[in-house]
């Protein structure tokens, strides 16, 4: 048998022809939509509750402007558009993996109650999303501690100190705080404040998204 | 360019700076050994008589695809966080003309122009002089430019996408395209060569 010979260039050529020809074989390199979870992991941090937010602690974020991470309102788009914290997107559960989110970002997650919330927490974190969290108890608790303020009637002073400190929050927000004798529970509909800080939606298509420059 | 490990969130901004530093640090010293820190040895690829260029490019872009896309196969790498510019057709080949003209005139792309300016050559600081300009009209000239500059917009699109085959299937045509590109390269080189000799006897 004669044996060919064949120069340097000649046998890279070769590796990567048949590299080539059984890449055409070997599928989809991007990772599908399956993915695999460590529940012990995931149960420990569930019990631990490291994975909560707190509404006052958003709050206060938002009023210092920190922007070192992302809030995410995963309800509708009507929901949305009726009202959302300030600073918040819009990203309903079934567009999370359309590319809006890194996953090196914290992104803070909330919905109605939580349980929508709770759910697309689960599924960034089976996607390796490192520091998703949960606004803890959603809309409602923001509601209810941060645009509502309510008071008991026989609180005490430091009660009532802290309950100040409340007020300006809400004033921050738009929000009304509930004083006096009324039930909070049997007050009236309370209104919404308006819109007024700007925010994104990435649904909607958002703001133009910058061109990243990258060359030669 | 430090992408995937840096968005994985492996090592901070500060790492990451480091790691780009080093990786930059290691290209230009690959490109100069290639001798793309010479304006004469780049030009000499649009006249045909020196295929260097297209063969150093066409081996990067195979070994690149062919790396990612076996790493990612084999679960190494995440493809989804390589990073994809997006398209925009008509000014980017607007673009692209422009790049090239300048290319052919200077001698030049703008990282080869660093690297040979960096070995001490006059005609790369000048063209870096020269991008410097260019950057500084197209910044002041940017509210004319605006529309077409951002119009066409196509988001981001891969091939595979595109003509909806699959990932495979386009690696193994881009692997027949550069084999094919080099053996034609070689090909080229040498009647061009024979021909010059032809010329000087």
């Amino acid at each position: 048998m004669k044996a060919i010979k064949l120069s340097l260039n000649q046998k890279l050529a070769v590796i990567v022809m048949v590299l080539g020809l059984l890449a055409v074989f070997a599928g989809n390199p991007y990772r599908g939509n399956t993915a695999t979870l460590n529940v012990k992991e995931l149960a420990l941090l569930v019990d631990k509750e490291t994975d909560h937010i707190s509404v006052d602690d958003l709050a206060d974020w938002i009023i210092k402007g920190r922007a070192d991470y992302r809030l995410v309102d995963v309800r509708s788009e009507k929901e949305f558009a009726e009202y959302h914290i300030p600073t918040a997107e819009n990203i309903p559960v079934a567009s999370l993996f359309e590319g809006a989110l890194m996953r090196n970002e914290k992104i803070i997650l909330y919905s109605e109650g939580g349980i929508h919330a709770a759910q697309a927490w689960f599924l960034l974190k089976a996607q390796q999303y490192k520091s998703a969290y949960i606004l803890r108890d959603g809309l409602d608790e923001w509601k209810n501690r941060i645009l509502f303020p309510s008071i008991a009637e026989n609180a005490s002073a430091d009660e009532k100190l802290a309950f100040e400190k409340r007020k300006s929050v809400s004033a921050f927000f738009g929000g009304s705080p509930r004083t006096g004798t009324a039930d909070a529970k049997s007050t009236p509909q309370l209104a919404m404040p308006k819109l007024e800080m700007p925010a994104a939606s990435a649904a909607a298509g958002g703001a133009p998204k910058k061109k990243k420059k990258e060359g030669c | 360019m430090n992408a995937p490990f840096f968005k994985f969130g492996l090592f901070g901004d500060e790492a990451s700076l480091i790691v780009a530093f080093i990786i930059g640090i290691g290209f230009g010293f690959f490109l100069e050994r290639a001798g793309f820190g010479s304006g004469r040895k780049l030009a000499a690829q649009f006249y045909f008589t020196d295929m260097t260029v297209f063969k150093v490019m066409f081996t990067a872009i195979v070994t690149a695809m062919l790396g990612l896309f076996w790493l990612s196969v084999l679960g190494v790498v995440d493809l989804s966080l390589v990073y994809v510019s997006q398209t925009y057709l008509a000014p980017q080949i607007v673009g692209g003309l422009i790049l090239g003209v300048g290319f052919v005139i200077g001698g030049y792309c703008p990282g080869t122009s660093c690297v040979s300016a960096a070995t001490g050559r006059y005609d790369a600081m000048i063209y870096i002089l020269g991008i410097i300009a260019g950057v500084f009209v197209f910044g002041e000239a940017y509210p004319l430019l605006k529309d077409f500059y951002s119009s066409g917009a196509m988001g981001k699109v891969t091939l595979p996408e595109l003509f909806g085959v699959s990932y495979g299937l386009v690696v193994f045509l881009v692997v027949l395209m550069a084999v094919g590109g080099f053996v034609g390269a070689e090909w080229v080189e040498k009647k061009l060569a024979a021909k010059v000799k032809g010329v000087q006897q």
